[in-house]
């Protein structure tokens, strides 16, 4: 009876995050779409709309990167992570490895409503320090200019490699079996592309990665589903084998 | 650098009021709902404290492509873009889709290049006011009837982000060696300094590891990532003297 209420509460919590989460989405939303609508009122320009229409490819590729990004993230993010990740950008060298990581420390289990916590805790966490940390970074911008970008441009690469390299150990150490397949098979996607001077660049590596993973986690999955119910059917069978030797005693 | 305006400065204190505002509410909600089912406060702090520090080091990379982009976009314009959803290597691409980089930045170019900046991205938000809701009631029910399933998928999503970019690092890499090619907006990887870099990070977490199981010294668990970038970013620094 206890853990009925528990569920509805936490299904209560989760419609909240949702409510609140479409609403603060919807107003990001309106805001984020006015900055080239305020930049070309006060600077009195109209835009070049035949370089628009000339984008519109380029824009559609990344509308459906969006699209498989969003159904493979989703279940890694909390509700309210997901609306946050999804306004504050950066997810996949910042949110999305600052929520794992807060999720490792605190050993929360994945599904339960300690680990959505968590996870929106760290995004939010996250998001606030970040959007600091950029309205911070101005004032220096606009003091020294290009002088300290200069100096701090060449570490700018090696960031993701920095991050990846010790969250990597931390994912291979827990999904061992879940990742040494697709990771082979990328391996040498990675490498034919290169060959060929095709760089598909990260964003889309990425998703590849992650549909690939999907596939080779289904087929293992369907195998251990078989493996439990063979397993299954013997114990069936000795039970009723014993079941029958009773009966003839 | 091309002018600002004082407009656009306007909107982006109120994006990044909105945004503040927006995790505040989601941090005070999650609080108290950690409070109402009984959560321990120590791992609450925890998980606060851990990604706070965690999420330092990788925004100054963030306010360097500010940096980086200013010199076609003014200053207000990559601040709110790289504020909000979106990534500096997206940012670069949309942007250039003018040719910004190789002309001299016009307001009317810029103007275009903010509107294709803009719209690309906005997939994402528009899908989670749509249909979010929906697919996240999808993923209940199968926590429900299968978990097995939804934990052999949430797995195998982080193991295919991990196989993807680790991938595009390695081979990319191998493939770039020790010439750094500079295309005039961003620094490319030295390919022997990114593996490097990655081997550091690796070792780093795995001598931590060693250290909070073996000799079990727990309170580095909360900072074994952030020092383990610090490490590796500053690795990485040292090393670009050196190539």
């Amino acid at each position: 009876m206890k853990k009925n209420t528990h569920i509805n509460d936490s299904d209560l919590f989760a419609e909240s995050f949702h409510k609140s989460g479409r609403l603060f989405t919807l107003i990001c939303l309106i805001l984020i779409s006015l900055m080239p609508v305020v930049y070309c009122i006060t600077a009195g320009v109209t835009p070049i709309w035949t370089s628009i229409l000339k984008a519109i490819p380029f824009m559609f590729s990344y509308i459906l990167i969006a699209l498989v990004e969003i159904f493979s993230y989703a279940p890694l993010l909390s509700v309210g992570g997901q609306y946050m990740a999804y306004i504050t950008g950066n997810i996949s060298n910042l949110k999305l490895p600052c929520a794992i990581n807060a999720q490792n420390i605190t050993k929360t289990k994945r599904g339960t409503e300690e680990q959505e916590i968590i996870t929106t805790i760290a995004i939010s966490v996250s998001s606030i320090v970040t959007t600091i940390i950029i309205a911070i970074g101005l004032i220096p911008l606009s003091i020294f200019g290009k002088d300290i970008v200069d100096v701090l441009k060449p570490v700018t690469p090696y960031v993701i490699p920095a991050i990846f390299g010790g969250l990597g150990v931390v994912l291979l150490a827990r999904y061992f079996k879940l990742t040494i397949v697709p990771f082979a098979i990328m391996l040498v996607i990675a490498l034919v592309t290169f060959l060929i001077d095709q760089d598909l660049g990260q964003s889309v590596m990425l998703t590849i990665g992650m549909v690939i993973s999907l596939i080779s986690a289904y087929i293992i999955h369907k195998r251990g589903s078989k493996k439990i119910k063979l397993a299954e059917a013997r114990a069936d069978d000795f039970y009723s084998e014993e079941e029958d030797d009773l009966l003839a005693d | 650098m091309p002018t600002d305006y004082v407009g656009v400065y306007i909107l982006g204190v109120i994006i990044v009021l909105s945004i503040i505002g927006m995790a505040t509410y989601y941090l005070i909600k999650s609080l108290k709902r950690a409070k109402a089912i009984g959560m321990s406060p120590a791992i609450i702090k925890n998980a606060i404290k851990s990604s706070a520090v965690f999420s330092v080091l990788p925004s100054i990379p963030i306010v360097i492509g500010v940096g980086v982009m200013m010199s076609y976009l003014g200053l207000a314009i990559p601040w709110i873009r790289l504020t909000v959803i979106g990534a500096l290597q997206y940012e670069l691409l949309a942007m250039d889709q003018v040719g910004i980089t190789q002309a001299i930045p016009t307001p009317e170019l810029i103007g275009t290049a903010a509107i294709i900046m803009t719209f690309s991205i906005v997939a994402g938000p528009i899908f989670n006011i749509v249909a979010y809701r929906k697919l996240q009631h999808k993923l209940v029910d199968l926590e429900r009837n299968n978990k097995r399933l939804l934990d052999t998928i949430t797995g195998a999503l982080l193991g295919g982000i991990l196989a993807g970019l680790a991938s595009h690092i390695i081979i990319g890499a191998f493939f770039s060696g020790g010439a750094v090619a500079e295309d005039g907006i961003t620094t490319a990887a030295n390919g022997y300094i990114t593996l490097i870099t990655l081997a550091i990070s690796m070792v780093t977490m795995a001598v931590c590891g060693i250290l909070i199981t073996k000799l079990k010294w727990t309170k580095l668990e909360n900072y074994a990532l952030p020092i383990t970038i610090l490490v590796a970013m500053g690795s990485a620094y040292a090393l670009t003297f050196a190539f």
